[in-house]
């Protein structure tokens, strides 16, 4: 039986000052243990999402369960859920607080009431699984971006997430930046961390999500395994979103012939791609 | 340049001696300079010179940069020193100390020589001091004086305070950088006009900037667990060095008796 980890129901949510609602009656559940690919256009909700799912924004009406358990907007009910809810926002200068590496990626743990010995193990773990020993006494302001994701993706592993989201980890990375987040990511989820991650790149979509949603105004329109949904064409040429290009060449409409040879093109492709 | 400092605070030879240690060398260092004569504040500005440049091997032409720049505030007080102005009736009392003047209506206008000496004991005194700051600046992380302060009981609120300032002073300079790449590009500063007119609105992006900023920054802080205090572990990798504790002992004690000798010689003389 599937476990779901966080599960919203109904949810309406408006921005203060705003006219039009960021969520409209969303509804998802997050399944346990799989990697989870959240799409929509720009302004669609993702982030909303994510900032309610982290128990930052109260939701207007509807609720939210924490493994079946509604969240509770209490101060030590929160501070227990975000350890166990990770967020990585897109723009990791909002998330890096202190000023060298480890110092940052200590902060979480301070804020837990660590002692200083474990505090000292767990830094230095994480320092080396996310290859970031060399940078660990340089100031965050001297990083790059892609080193500023990598310790922003630390600092909140540091602290065993039993899910981390992630609001479009890929945007103005380059491809071998993108290429060690997603190593990295593997690395995650073969930890047993569930993952749920925003992003516009569909391709990357494609090879690497286990469940797709797709969100528009504020609503999840369809959700399922990533070759399900991307046979909904219609739907999604609706939305302007459209389909992976892989996608798009391996099935179209072929006579059955041309379909067995665009099957087993397409499994090269995809384990070249992967 | 305020990056390039901080760098250079960051990557110099020093970095591993414990930040206590050049903490009280600095002080101890500026201590003499203020209480001594000229010459052993000559020496002690040169004493540091190498500190800085020789041991902890900050570029020699960016040191002689910031020290041109302090002495620029030096040569804004000068005329203020040197000249002097009294009233024609008074030309007789100031005849002595005058170098050389000259009449202008009803005043006498002179280069005073009391004013020169002390020009230049300023002088020294503000090279000493300065290059004892300097050595602090260039070799002690900002990070290691918060942990220092921290370590003394410091108020946490202002350990507080000035860890944001300092990880935000980067974020504010790097937004207004890029506005006025933004501006630049568009040729917002071509006239004298345009200037005032994207400065202005390069300030007033800059606020909003900020504001948006720190919204960003408190959810940000929230995600992570913020709980009414700011927390983080602090590694300690220093390594004493013998050679260089030595010198810095050796050398105050040279410093402190050259200034005693030279005491002693001024009073024998009266």
């Amino acid at each position: 039986m599937q476990e779901f980890l966080i599960e919203f129901d109904q949810v309406y949510y408006t921005y203060p000052g705003s006219q039009q609602s960021a969520l409209n009656g969303l509804t998802i559940k997050i399944p346990s243990g799989q990697k989870c690919a959240l799409i929509g256009q720009n302004g669609c909700g993702k982030t909303t999402l994510f900032l309610l799912a982290n128990g930052l924004y109260k939701p207007d009406s509807g609720t939210i369960r924490w493994r079946s358990e509604p969240l509770r907007y209490t101060r030590n009910y929160l501070s227990k859920l975000r350890q166990k809810v990770g967020l990585i926002f897109q723009d990791p200068e909002q998330q890096l607080v202190a000023s060298t590496v480890e110092e940052d990626i200590s902060y979480g743990l301070c804020n837990l009431g660590l002692p200083a010995a474990e505090i000292k193990i767990r830094v230095e773990q994480a320092l080396v699984e996310f290859e970031l020993l060399s940078l660990a006494q340089r100031p965050v302001h001297h990083l790059s971006l892609g080193q500023k994701k990598r310790v922003s993706i630390a600092d909140m592993m540091v602290l065993e997430p039993e899910l981390l989201m992630l609001d479009e980890p890929t945007a103005y990375l380059d491809i071998k930046q993108t290429r060690n987040l997603m190593a990295i990511l593997k690395k995650i989820h073969s930890h047993g961390t569930t993952l749920l991650m925003a992003t516009h790149d569909l391709n990357l979509v494609y090879k690497w999500a286990d469940w797709v949603f797709v969100m528009d105004r504020g609503k999840i329109v369809l959700e399922g395994k990533p070759q399900d949904v991307f046979t909904e064409r219609k739907i999604l040429e609706e939305l302007e979103l459209g389909v992976p290009l892989m996608y798009e060449i391996f099935c179209g409409n072929f006579s059955s012939e041309e379909k067995a040879v665009a099957q087993r093109l397409q499994k090269r492709m995809l384990e070249l791609y992967l | 340049m305020s990056l390039q400092l901080d760098t250079l605070a960051y990557t110099n030879k020093l970095r591993e001696i414990p930040p206590e240690h050049k903490l009280v060398f600095a002080i101890v260092t500026l201590a003499i300079s203020l209480f001594t004569h000229p010459l052993v504040q000559i020496l002690t500005a040169l004493w540091m010179g190498v500190w800085t440049v020789v041991y902890a091997r900050i570029p020699a032409g960016i040191y002689l940069k910031l020290l041109i720049f302090a002495s620029f505030f030096w040569l804004t007080s000068l005329p203020a020193l040197i000249l002097n102005a009294v009233s024609i009736n008074d030309l007789q009392k100031v005849l002595s100390d005058a170098w050389s003047g000259i009449i202008l209506g009803q005043y006498y206008i002179y280069i005073s020589r009391s004013g020169s000496e002390q020009t230049l004991a300023i002088f020294t005194r503000a090279l000493a001091s300065v290059s004892c700051l300097y050595f602090l600046m260039l070799t002690v992380p900002f990070t290691d004086i918060l942990q220092i302060l921290r370590r003394l009981g410091c108020p946490i609120l202002l350990t507080e305070l000035l860890l944001l300032m300092y990880r935000f002073i980067f974020i504010l300079l790097k937004t207004a950088s890029e506005l006025w790449t933004a501006q630049q590009s568009r040729d917002g500063y071509r006239t004298w006009r345009a200037s005032m007119r994207s400065l202005a609105i390069l300030i007033g992006q800059l606020l909003k900037q900020t504001l948006k900023q720190y919204n960003q920054f408190s959810l940000g802080l929230e995600a992570r667990g913020f709980r009414d205090e700011f927390r983080v572990w602090h590694p300690r990798r220093y390594r004493p060095s013998q050679r260089y504790l030595t010198e810095a002992i050796f050398g105050c004690a040279v410093l402190i008796l050259l200034e005693l000798c030279r005491n002693a010689g001024i009073f024998n003389r009266i």
